[in-house]
């Protein structure tokens, strides 16, 4: 007995020890970052960012600037009856000349620090002849459905009613073919979308991936493979699936040290090299994961004050952003571990109550990060500058309640907001438009 | 400098213009023809200005493409009393908003207000389009306009130029009376602005056209406010405003609620999602216009083309069954009562219901099946017997040949065909009709014939347009009582599911519980196939704390047994050389003993699940060895010693050894006593309604009509995943009732948390309780405190105080000395009325309620039950339904009724 009281004693002594160790590693990160080499006096990151913004402008950066009427919903999706909690989106096979405009995007590599940060320039186009190609999105909501939408008739195409209403995620397949959703249910369910209704007009399961020990907060297909999975859960792991066989491939954190503490929320899988995810936590760090190497995160990202609802890849797959309950995003190198910029409003009602950031993406070029608030408010910052461009939220036709997913076409000309208001509106820009 | 007039470039819009001020002349009055006649020549002025420079500027005159906007068509002239009474022609000025007005009332004549719209002219902020049209409006309305209700000023303007409301701005007109049919191009441009600020469909902004003119001006805000754009009736597509007035079929689509009508280009953008099927936008949530019931979920050539198969199907689905678009039982009258809606149902899901069914009145012969609009000789024959409030009338058909059937005094036309079929019907006989044409006479027991049995009636029923009974009619027997049977449609079940959400220890059983009182197969032979898996995996989990238990009493035993050869070496060499080796009566043989230490392994490392569902063929006969192995016999007799065993252990490891073999089935006890529902153990959710219970012990519930048709829904979440800042119960803002279970055993009970603290179990219970009640979800939300493992409680209160909790320190029951005296303190006294765990249960229930008063302010619900016991899972979730009832009553019936308000709450004391 004995034995164990002085066990419990080192283990006390050796977390100690570990606190502190870990402290100064982050303040000999801080250091790092202050590329001047000047001592690092505590709150770094303000600093640091705010000369991030005076160095590009000082480059010739000017912020983007986009009035009101740059960003239009031109569609609402309606006929959900609850609030749509997921939504994925997915624009597939745009035509080609619609493509190539969006890419003809001036490239832009600024120097900032040690850090080359690569700007797309945003092209704000509009098109009005959108052909009816196969631009499909798929959303869940608490009516215990799951709908895929045709965003251009704004139609849908498939209602699939679920067996477990309390659905938390969606995700589209990269083939279009099959979506899948998770939720209370603790199991992710893959649906065919060419599978025949049965007698009742439901949509039959597929494949239900069973293991997880809590609910299924977030699901995301592997880009180049179609048969490969990756969920996080509320058991504090995330896991991969084969989807074909139903096996559970491998699972990362849980017993594992180096796992997450608390319910993971979100994952996001890099879009240059999808070995590598990361996954946001109600522990409020990010870790980093490498899908050959299930034992141990590969690096964990600290910096937020709350739970981490969302994270997303930047497009060139080097960092990542974060959306937070602490109302704010944040942006981190992948590599490095550094925090690059922190984006958080003034709370400039008097809000009593922090709105916080419920889902963030990046435009296709990385200069704009989208996110949207419990407030119904929904940002779209420079990620350059950390400026406000947009509230999408004051704008006419915008959401009444929460929003609680956003995601943006994969061709970037599109945004999608879904809302506590059970409605879904697509936004898209329409540049050539100006008003006196 | 000059605007460039360009009217004559187009002159076919031109002469269209012309021919509706020619028609607005000729709809006059002569007098006003006359006017307009002046004018006639002057139709002709809309040419080039070609003359000399002149020093002001001119008027100028924007060519408008008709066809792109939306007209008034012509209405009718009314026969209004204004009209006749004033003999002269009066001429209202014009005024946009006046003009709004009057197109209004004209246009909507359905579903809004049935009367002409009260119109405050002025109030009426119409959107651009309209005011546009108005302009149009105004060429032919002019005829019309005395009758107008918004016609406040009357005659006294009689023959008054009609002007602008901006008096500054110059005037192109045609005619005196016509008003300003061109504005200025300055208005011209605001209107173009105003629309596009208005649609926000910037696809639809660049695709259409742009008229001429345009230039960018200025912007009036007062003409954003996007009202009903069907400000007037037109021809053309109300979005566009193409293909004014001839549509092919298959061209257009048009809103079931407000009847405007869209071409194919614009349809989808108008119309949306369709999340009601065709309505517009702003018409979502209103009813369908009763004359387009009828096309309710057939799609239309427009869609089919827009749309793929998959898509149009969905769409015309929501529409047949979004609420909003069923019939509204409050406005189908039956034997002079409005129906519920659950008659309602009654009525359209009999075997035959009544075709076509519309607001309106009907009457409804319950004996015969007779059914007909009131005041009308019967239209059809529906299934009779159906269960609807109401009596028929004596006039319902409003007939006058002094014959009755069922109480009906019948029209000529069914006397005629009584004759026909040679009924008797000298001296005004009264008769009864049965439903398979049988009659007799009032009073009578004869059946007289039977009325369908001459062909010449059938024959002849048509001729004289009355109904004849329906084949389905007679084929009642089975399929009508299927019919009768089926589910509720989607709608109505969404309305009335009542949610009941149940957390905390024991809510599992409970919900097993509910499954098997409420359904006829509880569980799929997926489930139990699940269920098996883990009870089958638990027994090992058993096993291992049983292992375990007995490597510690081993030590002991063998510690002791050396301290006593220590002691007393002499004895010694007394005992068996069993003894020498260190064996103990807990001590395994080497076989077993390498299983157990397997087992022990797999525990620690915390895989055994991984590991022995799938392995428990192969291990059964080694656990039917350990099982019997006196050893763990042993150390069974002494698991009161052991603190992690769980209760349900003993039930389970009773039954090991069958247990453990593949071909164990499972009993529903097990199923009780299983740990969890799923393996998963997430969420479940089990969906039951209240049948009709003749033997209903309690007595005092009567049977409600209404009860047949709420669902309830009682929801299971796991207590493991939640903790204060939990995002998922956000899901959970619909429940009707949180009811949170709490092991009334566990007063004494402890566990280790990760910090490696020791918790009180009914501490953490608390803290548990603490944090969903404060969870901002919850915030209204009523709280049923349910205490399970009554039962439990029951066996340990005598021997563990319920003060060894520290909340419950001041637990100082009062015993009535019978009791005290009493060789069992649980069995019941006679004059207390209450046994030591009902008095513990009480009090423990008094400490969460002040707790849920000093945490919210409200009232807690208390009750206790034991889980494994039907008849108390049943008293409970009875008691949950009463207190989502009472809820929903309360604002009825007031805070002035407070004996019953205290009702609820005293219900502990009654258990």
């Amino acid at each position: 007995m004995a034995s164990v009281a002085e066990l419990k004693e080192k283990h006390a002594a050796a977390t100690a020890s570990v606190n502190s160790l870990r402290e100064r590693l982050r303040q000999k990160r801080e250091r790092l970052l202050d590329t001047d080499g000047e001592a690092s006096p505590p709150p770094p990151s303000a600093r640091e960012l705010k000369r991030v913004a005076r160095y590009s402008k000082t480059q010739g950066r000017a912020a983007v600037s986009f009035n009101s009427t740059d960003l239009v919903c031109c569609r609402t999706l309606q006929g959900h009856s609850g609030k749509v909690g997921a939504d994925e989106l997915t624009l597939i096979s745009l035509p080609q000349f619609w493509r190539s405009i969006l890419r003809t995007g001036d490239r832009q590599v600024i120097s900032m620090g040690r850090l080359p940060f690569q700007v797309l320039s945003w092209l704000v186009v509009y098109s009005l002849d959108w052909t009816p190609e196969k631009n499909w999105i798929v959303s869940a909501s608490q009516d215990g459905r799951l709908i895929v939408w045709n965003a251009l008739t704004s139609q849908k195409t498939h209602a699939i009613k679920l067996h477990c209403p309390w659905v938390m995620t969606c995700a589209f397949a990269p083939n279009g073919q099959s979506v899948a959703c998770g939720g209370l249910d603790s199991a992710c369910s893959i649906f065919n979308l060419n599978s025949q209704p049965d007698r009742d007009g439901n949509m039959p399961v597929s494949r239900i991936l069973t293991g997880h020990k809590g609910y299924v907060s977030s699901c995301q297909y592997v880009p180049d493979q179609e048969t490969r999975l990756i969920t996080s859960s509320g058991d504090q792991t995330c896991a991969l699936w084969d989807v074909t066989t139903g096996q559970r491939i491998s699972i990362f954190g849980g017993e594992f040290p180096s796992g997450h503490t608390a319910d993971v929320l979100s994952v996001s899988i890099n879009s240059s090299n999808s070995n590598m995810f990361v996954s946001g936590s109600c522990d409020a760090t990010v870790r980093l994961w490498d899908i050959r190497i299930a034992s141990r995160a590969v690096r964990t990202y600290h910096g937020h004050e709350g739970d981490i609802n969302s994270v997303k890849f930047f497009p060139d797959g080097q960092r990542f952003g974060t959306g937070s309950d602490d109302g704010t995003c944040r942006l981190f190198d992948m590599r490095t571990g550094h925090q690059l910029q922190v984006y958080s409003r003034e709370q400039d009602r008097n809000d009593t109550e922090l709105s916080t950031v419920t889902s963030i993406a990046f435009s296709i070029s990385g200069r704009l990060l989208f996110a949207g608030y419990s407030n119904g408010d929904c940002y779209v910052w420079d990620t350059l500058l950390a400026e406000v461009v947009l509230n999408l939220g004051n704008l006419q036709n915008s959401h009444d309640g929460r929003i609680s997913c956003l995601g943006l076409s994969s061709d970037g000309s599109a945004l999608c907001t879904g809302s506590w208001d059970k409605n879904l509106k697509i936004w898209a820009f329409s540049g050539h438009r100006k008003i006196v | 400098g000059f605007p460039p007039p360009c009217l004559s470039r187009n002159p076919s819009f031109l002469g269209r213009v012309i021919l509706l001020a020619a028609a607005a002349a000729t709809l006059s009055s002569p007098a006003m023809a006359a006017a307009a006649g002046d004018g006639a020549g002057d139709f002709s002025f809309a040419a080039e200005y070609d003359g000399p420079p002149l020093p002001y500027s001119l008027p100028r005159a924007i060519p408008l493409d008709l066809s792109h906007i939306p007209l008034a068509s012509l209405s009718s002239p009314p026969a209004s009393p204004s009209a006749s009474s004033s003999p002269l022609p009066v001429v209202r000025p014009l005024t946009p908003s006046s003009l709004c007005s009057t197109v209004h009332s004209h246009a909507h004549p359905v579903p809004r207000s049935a009367a002409p719209a009260p119109a405050g002219g002025a109030a009426v902020v119409d959107s651009p389009t309209s005011v546009i049209e108005n302009h149009h409006a105004a060429a032919h309305h002019s005829a019309e306009l005395p009758s107008s209700p918004s016609d406040v000023e009357g005659p006294d303007e009689a023959g008054r130029p009609a002007l602008p409301p901006k008096p500054h701005q110059p005037v192109v007109t045609f005619a005196e009376t016509s008003g300003s049919l061109l504005q200025t191009s300055d208005d011209e441009d605001e209107f173009e602005e105003e629309e596009d600020d208005d649609d926000d469909d910037a696809a639809a902004r660049a695709a259409r056209p742009r008229a001429a003119g345009q230039t960018s001006g200025s912007f009036s805000p007062a003409h954003i406010e996007s009202g009903s754009r069907r400000g007037a009736k037109s021809r053309g597509c109300y979005k566009c405003g193409k293909g004014g007035g001839f549509w092919s079929r298959g061209d257009k689509e048009s809103c079931l609620a407000c009847g405007a009508r869209y071409c194919s280009g614009c349809v989808l953008r108008a119309m949306g999602s369709m999340p009601e099927g065709r309505k517009c936008l702003e018409c979502i949530g209103r009813p369908v216009a009763e004359s387009r019931r009828d096309v309710l979920g057939q799609g239309s050539r427009v869609l089919r083309r827009l749309l793929s198969a998959a898509e149009l199907e969905l769409v015309m689905k929501s529409e047949r069954e979004c609420p909003a678009n069923q019939l509204r039982a409050d406005d189908v009258y039956v034997n002079g009562l409005s129906l519920l809606s659950e008659e309602l149902v009654i009525l359209q899901g009999c075997p035959c219901p009544p075709p076509r069914l519309r607001p309106g009145f009907y009457w409804y012969d319950k004996v015969s099946g007779f059914w007909g609009k009131e005041g009308h000789k019967p239209h059809c024959i529906i299934s009779p017997n159906l269960n609807i409030k109401g009596f028929l009338h004596q006039k319902a058909s409003n007939g006058n040949t002094g014959i009755l059937i069922n109480g009906r005094e019948i029209t000529k036309s069914e006397l005629q065909m009584l004759k026909l079929a040679g009924v008797q019907c000298a001296g005004k006989p009264h008769f009864w009709v049965n439903a398979d044409g049988t009659y007799q006479e009032e009073g009578q027991k004869t059946v007289k014939g039977k009325i369908w049995d001459k062909p010449i009636v059938k024959l002849l029923s048509p001729v004289l347009s009355l109904p004849t009974p329906n084949k389905a009619a007679n084929q009642c027997g089975e399929e009508a009582v299927h019919m009768v049977n089926r589910a509720v449609p989607d709608y109505l079940e969404q309305r009335t599911v009542h949610k009941l959400l149940i957390v905390g220890s024991g809510a599992s059983t409970i919900l097993k519980q509910v499954k098997y009182l409420f359904m006829d197969k509880p569980f799929t032979v997926d489930e139990r196939e699940d269920l098996k898996l883990i009870i089958q995996s638990n027994i090992y989990n058993y096993l291992g704390i049983l292992l375990e238990g007995r490597e510690r009493f081993e030590e002991e035993a063998s510690n002791d047994r050396r301290k006593i050869s220590q002691c007393d070496p002499s004895s010694s060499g007394r005992d068996e050389s069993g003894f020498c080796d260190g064996t103990t009566q807990y001590s395994l043989i080497p076989r077993l003993k390498a299983f157990s230490e397997w087992i022990l392994k797999a525990m620690a490392l915390g895989n055994l699940e991984d590991i022995f569902p799938a392995a428990s063929r192969e291990y059964a006969p080694l656990v039917e060895e350990l099982w019997k192995d006196p050893a763990i016999q042993a150390t069974y007799k002494r698991r009161n010693e052991l603190p992690f065993l769980p209760p349900a252990a003993n039930y389970f490891l009773e039954k090991a050894v069958d247990i453990s073999r593949p071909e164990y089935e499972l009993s529903d006890m097990d199923i009780l006593y299983a740990d969890g529902i799923t393996s998963s153990d997430g969420l479940a959710s089990t969906e039951f309604s209240f049948p009709q219970m003749p033997f209903d012990a309690q007595g005092v519930d009567e049977y409600d009509p209404q009860d047949a048709l709420i669902r309830h829904q009682l929801i299971r979440i796991n207590n493991r995943g939640l903790h204060e800042n939990c995002k998922w119960l956000q899901m959970f803002d619909d429940v009707r009732l949180v009811i949170f279970c709490v092991a009334a055993s566990d007063y004494d009970e402890y566990y280790e948390d990760a910090n490696g603290t020791i918790v009180n179990k009914m501490i953490e219970s608390r803290q548990l309780f603490e944090s969903i009640v404060l969870h901002p979800t919850f915030e209204q939300m009523d709280f049923l405190l349910v205490f399970t493992k009554f039962d439990l409680l029951d066996q340990k209160i005598d021997k563990s105080p319920l003060t060894s909790c520290d909340w419950f320190d001041d637990f100082t029951p009062l015993l009535s000395r019978n009791l005290m005296n009493g060789s069992s303190r649980s069995t019941r006294s006679s004059h207390s009325g209450a046994t030591l765990s009902q008095m513990a249960v009480h009090y423990m229930g008094v400490k969460f309620k002040r707790l849920f008063r000093s945490l919210t302010e409200r009232k807690l619900y208390v009750s206790h039950v034991n889980a494994l016991d039907e008849a108390s899972v049943l008293s409970v979730i009875r008691y949950g339904r009463e207190i989502v009832k009472w809820e929903e009553e309360k604002p009825v019936f007031g805070a002035s009724e407070t004996t019953y308000s205290e009702e609820p709450s005293s219900y502990l004391a009654d258990v």
